[in-house]
Order: structure tokens, then C-alpha cells, then sequence
């Protein structure tokens, strides 16, 4: 019988490369959002200053202790679940890791209705045109970025956070472990 | 008896009856015995009915909140209506796969059944390659992916299903019109290995192997085209295609199902192409079972994925099992596919049918590697990247594009070698384009990508419609039919041919509707105080109030909005969020207000009852309803390539001169 062996060569090749490709995907999240910044410095930014100190902050002014980044809006159900959680967290590690919220995609009548109820325990920032968002690879609020005291990004939470996690995340932290 | 088992017995039947129909074709065919025919349909139709009782006995569990079963626990819940809870059948990842074995048994039984008279060799192979897909299928139903499992102690209440699915009643209908599609390409892939397995090659596998791809092929189109539309109303972002692992997923093998229809027509007339053809079937059924992995394996980051499961190393395996088999085959009986047929001219209907299958095939290779280029990546590299539209659109347009022309230029070239005469023919529709440029131009529209496509469609429209026109106005003309007769006629005597101008009309319509909808879109967003208004085109958009409620299972905030058009006409829309209980995120439900010129499309994006002001997103899409109201041209389009007519002997002819053939081929 007549074969084709280059037919039958390219297609154990092809089913190889299949295999071989698609197999390296499992256990992988599928919900997972690409991030490419982990490790890499947290990028800088000026944003307006919505608690009490008035002004602009930027990255820069927090350097020296590990950094708490938390994009939110008023507007993100989940967002509002997990606010008295980072709260929560302050009131915990708020002497050795800093915390920050920054609004994101809000309108300004919103954001300060929402803080005259609920006054911030910590520094509050507005990122009126979504710069830092951008610069920061945000998918969706509520997300949170745990930078190390040296500036870097040692990961990012997508999500509302509970407590369990938040301790984990700010013990390794503050160990500074590789992630 | 409780429902679990009595499903887990139908499965373990199916998986039997599929088992046994498949090898005893096998085996007893090889020897000669036409008993292996005879089993192989009845162990079809028992496949069949085993699978419909499972399913109906999912069904009944679902409908009557039987939480004792695993799928009913995880999907169902009391508030759910009706509707919804039959739909929770294909809401996750089990049920889904217990579905779509239903939907395989259902085509391998009537496949089975058409041809049991059939004396051909490649039907019991045929039969039985369908049934060793159907083994595949049942044993995951019957293991990994089992829905039945028995739950205990048994919950008194369930989640629900995915919100996002309860959200529209497309998902109704999306889901088994693209499995029809998708599983519908298990009965070509068969009859190609049935031929491939018999060695016999004649005229009589070609046609089975067609008309079964049509089938399938319609489905596809529509549920394709019908996920978009449910993406555009119920995702709230304005858009219907994102290049979406999972909308690829579908893409992939409608464009080698379409390449394929296309490649069937130059075999049958030139003899040309047997084993691409051939393999561009096997291809499509490969790509709708890597399809099913991208959305079941967990592989893929995607809207549609379902959660992580074990199913998918099951789904590898039997992907590299249908690519080395394919490829086995091919290599055994390619000294049997010799083309004998060769393209004379570059400018001929076969150049533009081989050029329009290079380009459905190398936009099919393109649409595959950005899909799963972030795997290869990660794989080779280990780094993570994400291929994102811009790199699909900037490869599929110009392809779209090229495709666009040749389905003007086709058919407008005779087979063989084009003459000056019918080069001089398609002046009128250059004519048309041109037309078509400077109307466009005139008005301001002045995109070039778009004025581009608008120039091909209206060359391509010109085509197509004249094809289909002559023919009756020959037989007005000659014959003196009347003009319902003329049409009966060159209809029956030309089915396919007029099926698929309508088809291509209908494709047509499509290209013109995202170039318009993509290119001259409109968008604002604004947060508004009752009272506040804003405007989008020619709508001026009065925000009203804050409106709140509860509705069956879910609660609802939505926005009451009064439009006014350009023209004074006043109309109300009520851009909603819909709460579902047990879920976390709001689901947005957009406004529109749907025209033939463009539609108005209202997003909540957020509100605050409290302060009463909302954050609208609008935007106008022009042309945008032109894509669904393409479906149509698909149905009809389909249905007169298929309808059933009585079989006339055919002698094989060579190719009529091409006056000749536009009168009456």
C-alpha cells in the first residue's frame, strides 16, 4: 500500500504542537486578568488629594513602607462590600503598611457625597481621568496592588478583598517573601 | 428510582448502543457483511432515544427542583422561571455536554436513517465514525463530566444559573443553534473518513458530504451571528465581536466550513482539489472539537469560559486522536485524490474559487494563532501577553476586504478562461461602485476603509443580483413565462447556485454594516441630574428619574430617559441593572432603540438614587441591525441550496459556455 509519509508526518508534528501547547494551559484560571507589572516598580503618579489634606499627592510621598493600593468607585456594588474591609485592615497594619484608595471613573459630586458619610481613615485620591488606571493595567474596580516598601509590585488583588486574604497578603508583605 | 440514576443509566445505554454500532460497522463492513449497515442504524437510533431520556430526565429534574442531582444543586434554584430553568440545561459546563450529546445522536440517527437503504461502502463507515465521536461524547457524560451524580444530604435550594444568561431570551435561542452548527459538522467529518476508510471515491460521497456541511453550516452562521446580537444586548459595552477566544471559536471552523462549500464546487465541475477538499471537512470538525476545548478546558480566559474542570486533558486527547487519524488516512489514499483538473487562467471562476480558499484558510491560520499565540507564549517563552482586536482587525479586514471583491468577481467569470466580453460584462457594476464612491463622498462619508467596502459591496451586490435576474428574465424573455414561473423555475433548475447568491447577499449586508456601525459610531458619556439632558446625533436624551423595583427573581435599577429625535418624535428608554440574588456584580441591560438607519444604544453605567443622577453611556451605531436582519438570507439561502428535489441524471459535461450557463445552468 502507497503512503504519504509527509501527510503523516505533518500531521503527528501538528498534533504534537496541539498537544503540546494546550497542555501547558492546564490548572491556569481561566478568569485570571493578564498582569504584566508584578515585580516591576508601581508607576508613578499626581493625583488630587480628596481627604482632609488638601492638594496633590504623589507615589513618591509614601515611599518607605510597604504600600496598600485600592482602586474603587462609588458606583461598584462590590467595591462598597469590600470598603469596610480595607477599613479593617487600617485600623490592623495601619502603623507598619500604608493604605491608599484611589477613585476611579467617578464623578466628583458622587465621590464627596460618599466621603462626608463615610469619612476616610486614610489617604483618598482621585484619578479624574483614569492616568493612573491606565499606567496601572486596571481590568475593573475593586482591585488592589500590594507594593513593597522598595516601590515594587508584589501583586495584584482583582476583586473585593475579604480579611482572611488581606492579612495574608500584607504579612508576605511585610516579609517581603518572593511571590 | 431517583433521577440520577435513571440518568446514569440512559448514558451508560447510549455509551453501549454507540460503542457496539460503531465497531460492528467497522468490523462486519470490512468483511463484507451488510449486517454491520443494519446494526450501525438501529445502534444510531437507540444512541438517539438513550440520549433523549437522559435528557429529558434532566430536564424534568431541573423543571421540578430535584436538588438530589449534582447539575440541579449547582444550577438550579426555586426563583428561577420556567424558562430559564429548562434553559439551565446548557448554562454550565455538565449539562452543556449532556446537551450537545443529544443534538450528535440526534444527526447520527437521522443520518443513519436517511441513507439505511443506501448500498454505498462509505455509509457504514460513515455511520460508524459519527458513532466512535458518539462514544467519545457519552463516555465523558458517563466520567468527567457526569451531571447526575448524586447529591447528599440533599440541598433545599441552588444558586440559579449564570445571571448573564438569565438575562435575555437570545439565550434561549443562541446556544443550540451554534451547537446545531457545531455538532452538525460531526456528519461530514464521518461521511469524509467513511470515504476515506472505504477507499471509494466517486461522485455519490460528495453529495451526502455537501448537503450534511450546509446543514451545519447554516446553523453555525446563525448562531454565530445570533451570539453577536445577544453580546451587542445584553453586554452593555455597544460592541458584538471581540475576538473572543470563544467567538473565535465558533469563526474557526465556520470559515474552513464555508472554504470547504466553496472548494466542493470547483471539485465538482474542474475535478480539482479532492484532497483539500477532503481534509478543509476534517479540518472543520477538528476545529469545532478544539472549540468545545477552548470553552470547557479551562485553557482560555474568556467571557464564555465555564469554571476549571478536569475534561480538558479527555478533549486533548481526542483532539491529537482526530488530527493523526485524519492525517493516517490521508496519507493511505492520497495516490486516490489526484486533481485532474488544472486552472488555465488566472482570470477564470476557478482562480477566483482557489483564491477565495487560500484567503478563508489563511484567515482561518491567522484567527488560530492570535488566539492561541498567549499559550504558545507562555509556553516557549514563559512570559504572559494577551492578543488583543487590533491585531485581529488589522489582519482580517484586508483579508474581509479581498474576499469581499472576489465574491463580486466570482461569479461574474466564467469557469476556464474569461473572455473580453465577460470582462466587459461587469462594467455595470464598477459602474456601481463608483456610484456608490461619489454618493458616499458627496454625503461626507469619507472613511477610507469603509468607502472601500461600501464601493465592493455595491460591486458585489451588482454582481450577485444580476446573476440571479438573468436567468428569469432569459426565460420572461424566451420562454415567455410569467414572472413567478420564471422565477419557480431558474430556482429549481439552479438551487444551489441561487441559494448561495442569497447567502451572498446576505454576507454582503453584514460587510456594509460593520463598516458603517464601526466607522461612523457616535459616542458620549455624561452623568446627569434629573432633568439634565445630553445629546447623541440627532437625539436629544432628558434624563427623567431613578426608577427601582423587583421583577420575578431579580431586582432592577433603571433609568427612565426621554428621547427626543431630530424630528420632534418623543419615545421613552430604560437603561437598566439587573441584581440577581447570590450574585456579587451587577448585570448592565442596555437601551436601544433600534432603526433601519442606526440605532440609539443606552448603557447604565452608574447611578445614585440618593442624589438622583446617573452616568449614561450612548452611543449611535449606524447600520448596526442590518448584521441581525441578515439572518434571514441565511435561512432562506440554506434552505433552497437544500431543499429536497427529486434526483436527475446528471451526465458529466464539460463546462457550458458561459452565456449559456447564466441562462440556465
Amino acid at each position: 500500500m502507497k503512503i504519504n509519509w509527509s501527510l503523516v508526518i505533518t500531521g503527528l508534528v501538528l498534533a504534537a504542537a496541539l498537544a503540546w501547547v494546550l497542555g501547558k494551559g492546564f490548572g491556569r484560571d481561566p478568569h485570571e486578568v493578564p498582569f504584566m507589572l508584578t515585580g516591576k516598580p508601581a508607576p508613578a503618579f499626581t493625583l488630587e488629594r480628596l481627604d482632609g489634606a488638601k492638594g496633590e499627592a504623589k507615589l513618591a510621598d509614601f515611599a518607605g513602607k510597604p504600600l496598600i493600593l485600592n482602586f474603587w468607585s462609588t458606583w461598584c456594588g462590590p467595591c462598597k462590600i469590600e470598603h469596610p474591609v480595607i477599613e479593617w485592615g487600617f485600623g490592623k497594619f495601619g502603623d507598619r503598611v500604608q493604605f491608599v484608595g484611589v477613585v476611579y471613573q467617578d464623578s466628583r459630586e458622587n465621590v464627596d457625597a460618599f466621603l462626608r458619610e463615610s469619612p476616610p481613615k486614610y489617604a483618598m485620591l482621585f484619578d479624574e481621568n483614569g492616568r493612573a488606571a491606565v499606567d496601572y493595567g486596571l481590568a475593573g474596580v475593586p482591585e488592589t496592588y500590594f507594593i513593597t516598601k522598595d516601590g515594587k509590585i508584589r501583586y495584584k488583588h482583582v476583586g473585593p478583598l475579604d480579611p482572611s486574604r488581606l492579612t495574608q497578603e500584607i504579612r508576605a508583605l511585610l516579609e517581603d517573601a518572593p511571590k | 428510582m431517583s433521577a440520577s440514576l435513571v440518568g446514569q443509566a440512559c448514558i451508560l445505554v447510549a455509551l453501549v448502543a454507540a460503542a457496539f454500532g460503531s465497531v460492528t460497522a467497522f468490523v462486519l463492513t470490512r468483511r463484507g457483511d451488510p449486517r454491520g449497515h443494519a446494526f450501525a442504524v438501529r445502534a444510531a437510533v437507540v444512541f438517539f432515544c438513550a440520549m433523549l431520556a437522559a435528557n429529558l430526565t434532566m430536564v424534568s429534574a431541573l423543571v421540578g427542583f430535584d436538588f438530589s442531582v449534582q447539575y440541579v444543586a449547582q444550577v438550579g434554584s426555586r426563583a428561577t422561571p420556567l424558562v430559564f430553568r429548562i434553559v439551565s440545561l446548557w448554562s454550565a459546563l455538565e449539562g452543556s455536554i449532556l446537551f450537545w450529546g443529544l443534538i450528535l445522536s440526534g444527526y447520527v440517527a437521522a443520518f443513519a436513517w436517511r441513507y439505511r437503504k443506501e448500498e454505498a461502502r462509505f455509509i457504514p463507515y460513515a455511520v460508524g465514525s459519527m458513532l466512535a465521536v458518539g462514544v467519545f461524547f457519552a463516555f465523558l457524560i458517563a466520567g468527567p463530566a457526569t451531571p447526575f451524580t448524586e447529591v447528599s444530604p440533599v440541598p433545599p435550594d441552588g444558586p440559579g444559573p449564570n445571571p448573564l444568561l438569565q438575562n435575555h431570551i437570545l439565550m434561549v435561542v443562541h446556544p443550540p443553534i451554534l451547537y446545531l452548527g457545531y455538532v452538525g459538522m460531526t456528519v461530514p467529518f464521518g461521511v469524509a473518513l467513511g470515504a476515506l476508510v472505504s477507499g471509494e471515491f466517486s461522485e455519490r460521497w460528495m453529495a451526502p458530504l455537501r448537503r450534511w456541511t450546509m446543514i451545519g453550516w447554516g446553523f453555525l452562521s446563525c448562531g454565530i451571528i445570533i451570539g453577536a446580537w445577544w453580546a451587542y444586548a445584553v453586554l452593555g459595552w455597544g460592541g458584538y465581536w471581540a475576538w473572543d477566544p470563544v467567538e473565535n471559536a465558533s469563526f474557526l471552523p465556520w470559515l474552513t466550513a464555508t472554504a470547504f462549500i466553496h472548494a466542493t464546487i470547483v471539485e465538482e465541475r474542474r475535478h480539482m482539489l479532492k484532497a483539500w477538499t477532503l481534509s478543509l471537512a476534517l479540518a472543520t470538525f477538528a476545529l469545532t472539537i478544539l472549540g468545545t476545548f477552548m470553552t470547557r478546558s479551562g485553557v482560555f480566559n474568556s467571557v464564555h469560559s465555564f469554571t476549571q474542570s478536569d475534561i480538558g486533558p479527555t478533549f486533548l486527547v481526542f483532539i491529537v486522536l482526530i488530527v493523526v487519524v485524519s492525517a493516517v488516512l490521508l496519507a493511505l489514499r492520497s495516490h486516490l485524490l489526484v486533481s485532474t483538473g488544472r486552472i488555465q487562467s488566472a482570470v477564470s471562476r476557478d482562480a477566483a474559487f482557489f483564491l477565495n480558499n487560500l484567503l478563508f484558510v489563511a484567515l482561518t491560520f491567522t484567527v488560530l494563532l492570535g488566539t492561541v499565540y498567549p499559550l504558545i507564549a507562555e509556553a516557549v517563552r514563559g512570559v504572559k501577553v494577551s492578543v488583543g482586536e487590533p491585531y485581529f482587525n488589522k489582519m482580517a479586514v484586508p483579508m474581509g476586504i479581498t474576499i469581499l471583491f472576489l465574491m463580486g468577481v466570482g461569479p461574474a467569470l466564467p469557469w476556464g478562461q474569461a473572455t473580453k466580453q465577460s470582462l466587459r460584462q461587469m462594467w455595470p457594476s464598477v459602474s456601481t461602485a463608483i456610484v456608490v464612491v461619489i454618493f458616499c463622498v458627496a454625503y461626507g462619508y469619507r472613511e477610507p476603509g469603509a468607502l472601500v467596502t461600501f464601493a465592493l459591496a455595491g460591486f458585489a451586490a451588482n454582481i450577485t443580483l444580476r446573476e440571479m435576474f438573468l436567468p428569469i428574465r432569459v426565460r420572461m424573455r424566451e420562454k415567455k413565462e410569467p414572472l413567478l414561473t420564471a422565477l419557480g423555475e431558474s430556482v429549481r433548475r439552479a438551487q444551489r447556485r441561487m441559494g448561495g447568491y442569497v447567502v451572498h447577499l446576505g454576507v454582503i449586508t453584514i460587510f456594509v454594516a460593520i463598516a458603517a456601525s464601526q466607522s461612523y459610531v457616535t459616542h458620549a458619556q455624561a452623568t446627569l441630574k434629573a432633568g439634565d439632558t445630553m445629546q447623541t446625533q440627532q437625539y436629544t436624551l432628558a434624563f427623567k428619574e431613578i426608577v427601582q423595583g423587583q421583577e420575578g427573581n431579580r431586582r432592577f435599577v433603571a433609568a427612565k430617559v426621554q428621547v427626543t429625535s431630530a424630528s420632534g418624535s418623543t419615545f421613552e428608554l430604560l437603561p437598566r441593572v439587573n441584581y440577581y440574588p447570590r450574585s456579587t456584580d451587577p448585570i448592565g441591560s442596555p437601551a436601544v432603540h433600534d432603526t433601519a438607519l442606526g440605532d440609539l444604544y443606552l448603557s447604565l453605567l452608574a447611578h445614585d438614587p440618593a442624589a438622583q443622577t446617573v452616568t449614561l453611556n450612548t452611543w449611535f451605531f449606524p447600520l448596526v441591525s442590518w448584521i441581525w436582519w441578515s439572518i434571514p438570507f441565511f435561512v432562506i439561502g440554506t434552505l433552497i441550496s437544500l431543499w429536497p428535489v427529486r434526483a436527475r441524471v446528471q451526465a458529466p459535461a464539460p463546462p457550458p459556455p458561459r452565456d449559456a450557463e447564466g441562462a440556465s445552468a
